[in-house]
């Protein structure tokens, strides 16, 4: 490429990056700093330097949260997988002049505030509410289901919440999938389940992923689902670092749990990286 | 895109006009004064009030500790607060020249050993901490202490407040303990009880009152003025003063040190402790007034409900809370996160 | 195909989207302050939400965080999609890496960290800090969007662009500019949408001049909900319908 006029090009490198390196890296780097600060009551973050943080993160109850939080949200992540991708499927292959119209509607429900959405689901799952009301009255059960403030709840709000970063990547890769690939397939005798497995998911793993790593970070550490249906009873990932900033006021602490749990993020991605053929273009 | 961009610097530079204006920030426990008195104070004096609200003292405390710049006028902490910020500098005294309402306070509130000449803090709601019974569910006379929470018969079943320094009280007490005792042992041994009470806890809350009314839970700890809310819509609540001893707790105002709007402050300070305004916010939040000269206008059913202010018989049993060094606390919170693991 | 259970299963799920909103509109007609069970009808929280001064100007606030944070946001990431695609630089691969991880960066640990700059750099907790903030976590859905749409125009058009003599200016404001308004413009929406309904990183570094909407029903929710709320989500739910609808009709009449 011939460069005659680079000012754009330098005006808008220097604007992400500055951006970027001001907004994104060195706050990053401040919490990488502080999580080897101490702390005192009259000082969030003070000298001197300790690893003190990080040995504290060695026990057994961060442990449990933390493989407590990798549970629910790779349970999460499964559940979303089973329930999105028939529909993601179905819609993208849909030959039907409703089709724009399904696909808006599954963007809609997130133009209303997700907390109130969320909120609205304790109407439903209290013990005298709708869902208990209908079963009791259609004689299922005699007595009203502990829906919410439980496991269960916590669930059914992270799925409900995260079902449509499931589904949204996987619309977009299933609906550039070739038709010619399966009518190949098809024509060459593979049965239905053949070709699913040998053809149509391995094209639309870029999608299975994505839409993986879309539930699963956020199912990790969002912390008002389990405060308003769990009853503040699980502590999830996202909780104990609220917690270290808000409540228990030890910066260090929460800024070293954060650091771990970045870094562990960061394997996972350098796996999926690797998993894609490292090929520059999937990036985006 | 243009018209975008000229949109947008529009806006921006519209955003700060609304800054400039004649302001109190004011940052206050949920549900302890109605939008209706903050209309008032608004229309009456022309300040603009941006009103906050928070759920935990430790919340309100990291948020003025994160906060390099001071951004609130007034704030309403729990007394032990009030002594912990006091020691740290954070608090501006009153200048009571401008609080002639102040005599309004009852002065048996006053000179606390929190803040002993009731420079820095305006005390304005108490309460009680104690427990809760659905009259349709159970029996209100087998909780009459804090130690029949225990009864393994109430698996998952009961309500907690959300509240570290509070549940800790209550098992202090069942151990005969003081509610500010900072004895390492003994708050352990408060922990291993609470370890036992796990099974029965179904939710921990602080601001209950649907809970109650949608019979959500039946049974748990709570503060007395919720339960006289939530009775009005679901009048089979009743409030319990345990026999094992209960918390006293008082809320105060008080001004951040360096609060941007000090003189607002104080108007706004004088206002809220008018009788009249005073009465109409002790009605709202039902919680018991630190303002003698509002509790006596108040209408009958309050001042007489034995719920929101009890007997000086039954008021003997109770203890008040008092600041505990910050190893005590962090050893509140280090089991705190225990117990909220599952032990 | 067997059609009544694939249908089912659509219906199925689409419910399962839209239930909570139904409870949500019904229980804003509720006869009840605190309760959440249904006591009768009653329209005394719409005479109350319209009367709730503060209320609407948390929605003005959030309004407009959104649309300064989107338009940035769109400008800097089209910006730097375009320039992503066209031109090959020194750290291109490590600056799509950072925008990718960006992404993916927890919200929990974006706001902390953000809040740890603000409170170094005595930046005063308000609008500026959230716009900062909102601008951040946009930027990246923007650049991931515009470049997805980019990478599928044919190269020539630029190639014939610049054959013909056109400068890097005049090809972005002729060329890619009208091809790409429809990809900045749903990076302009999704950044809107992430924008207002934000919890998670505006609740670190929010301040007290200007309280936002999401803010303010988290603090509601925590404490029982005012039922004034599901009314005000009811009327923008109601608004977003009709937008809808009449985006939908203007377009098909279009082709």
């Amino acid at each position: 490429m011939k460069a005659h006029d680079n000012s754009l090009k330098y005006f808008s490198l220097g604007t992400i990056w500055l951006w970027l390196i001001v907004f994104a890296l060195l706050p990053f780097a401040l919490v990488t700093l502080a999580s080897f600060a101490s702390h005192d009551d009259t000082h969030l973050l003070t000298t001197p330097a300790t690893l003190l943080n990080y040995f504290q993160l060695n026990n057994a109850i961060y442990l449990k949260i933390f493989k407590q939080s990798f549970y629910i949200a790779s349970t999460c992540t499964v559940i979303c997988l089973l329930l999105g991708y028939p529909f993601a499927y179905t819609i993208a292959r849909m030959q039907s002049r409703y089709k724009s119209l399904l696909m808006l509607l599954i963007i809609i429900p997130f133009w209303t505030s997700s907390l109130i959405r969320t909120y609205s689901m304790i109407t439903m799952l209290k013990p005298k509410g709708i869902i208990n009301s209908i079963l009791l009255w259609t004689g299922i059960i005699d007595k009203p289901l502990p829906l919410l403030f439980s496991d269960t709840s916590v669930m059914i709000g992270l799925v409900y919440n995260l079902l449509p970063f499931m589904v949204l990547p996987l619309l977009t890769n299933i609906e550039r999938l070739d038709n010619r690939l399966i009518d190949a397939a098809r024509d060459l005798g593979a049965n239905r389940f053949t070709t699913f497995r040998r053809i149509i998911l391995p094209l639309t793993m870029p999608g299975i992923l994505s839409g993986s790593i879309l539930v699963f970070l956020p199912a990790m550490t969002i912390f008002y689902i389990p405060d308003l249906l769990g009853g503040s009873k699980s502590i999830l990932l996202g909780n104990l670092i609220q917690n270290q900033f808000l409540i228990a006021q030890n910066w260090p602490l929460g800024s070293a749990i954060s650091v771990v749990f970045t870094l562990i993020l960061a394997v996972m991605l350098l796996v999926y990286w690797h998993s894609m053929g490292n090929k520059e273009r999937d990036l985006l | 895109m243009m018209r975008f961009i000229t949109v947008a610097l529009g806006l921006l530079i519209i955003t700060p006009l609304f800054a400039a204006e004649n302001i109190v920030n004011v940052y206050t426990w949920s549900g302890v004064i109605p939008d209706s008195a903050i209309r008032q104070f608004e229309t009456e004096t022309g300040i603009k009030v941006n009103f906050s609200t928070y759920d935990s003292n430790e919340v309100m405390y990291a948020k003025l500790k994160a906060d390099k710049n001071p951004s609130y006028d007034v704030i309403e902490p729990s007394s032990y607060y009030i002594d912990r910020m006091r020691r740290q500098d954070m608090l501006a005294k009153f200048n009571k020249a401008e609080l002639p309402n102040f005599k309004n306070i009852n002065t048996s509130f006053l000179n606390q050993s929190y803040d002993p000449k009731s420079e820095y803090s305006i005390p304005f709601i108490w309460g009680i901490t104690g427990i809760f019974v659905n009259k349709e569910y159970r029996d209100p006379a087998s909780f009459q202490r804090w130690a029949d929470l225990w009864n393994k018969k109430y698996a998952d079943q009961i309500m907690l407040l959300d509240d570290s320094r509070e549940v800790f009280s209550m098992a202090l007490r069942t151990l005969g303990y003081s509610v500010n005792d900072e004895n390492p042992e003994h708050i352990k041994q408060a922990y291993l009880k609470l370890k036992e009470l796990l099974p029965n806890i179904k939710i921990f809350n602080s601001a209950p009152i649907s809970i109650l009314v949608d019979e959500d839970a039946n049974v748990g700890m709570v503060w007395n003025g919720d339960v006289f809310r939530a009775k009005k819509e679901n009048p089979h609540v009743d409030f319990i003063f345990p026999k094992d001893g209960f918390v006293v707790w008082v809320d105060n105002f008080a001004i951040p040190k360096n609060a941007p709007h000090a003189a607002n402050a104080h108007k706004f300070l004088n206002f809220m402790m008018r009788a009249d305004v005073a009465k109409a916010v002790a009605i709202d939040n039902s919680f018991p007034t630190a303002n003698l000269a509002a509790q006596k206008l108040l209408p009958a059913d309050v001042r007489d409900s034995k719920t929101v202010y009890p007997s000086p018989d039954v008021m003997r049993r109770g203890e008040f809370q008092t600041d505990i060094s910050d190893d005590a606390l962090s050893l509140y919170e280090k089991y705190w996160e225990r117990l909220k693991m599952g032990g | 195909m067997n059609k009544l259970p694939v249908t089912s299963y659509l219906t199925g799920i689409y419910l399962f989207f839209y239930i909570p909103i139904i409870f949500l509109i019904i229980y804003s007609f509720n006869n009840a302050q605190y309760s959440l069970i249904w006591h009768g009808f009653s329209m005394r929280w719409y005479h109350e939400l319209f009367a709730d001064g503060d209320l609407w100007v948390a929605v003005l606030h959030s309004l407009l965080l959104g649309i300064s944070a989107a338009t940035v946001a769109m400008c800097v990431g089209g910006l730097t999609a375009i320039t992503m695609y066209r031109y090959d630089f020194f750290g291109r691969r490590l600056l799509s890496g950072l925008i990718f991880i960006l992404i993916l960066s927890p919200d929990i640990v974006m706001g902390i960290s953000l809040l740890i700059l603000f409170s170094l750099l005595r930046v005063p907790l308000g609008f500026w800090s959230l716009l900062l903030a909102h601008i951040t976590f946009c930027i990246p859905f923007v650049v991931v969007t515009v470049y997805s749409r980019i990478v599928s125009f044919d190269e020539y058009i630029f190639e014939a662009a610049k054959d013909l003599g056109a400068k890097d200016s005049v090809i972005l404001s002729r060329v890619i500019l009208p091809l790409l308004w429809p990809a900045l413009l749903s990076g302009w929406l999704l950044s809107f949408t992430l924008s207002i309904d934000d919890v998670m990183i505006s609740y670190f570094v929010a301040g007290p001049d200007f309280e936002i909407l999401p803010l303010k029903i988290y603090s509601m929710v925590r404490l029982g909900v005012k039922p004034e709320i599901n009314a005000l989500c009811t009327v923008t739910f109601g608004l977003t319908l009709i937008l809808v609808a009449i985006s939908q009709l203007v377009l098909r009449k279009k082709p």
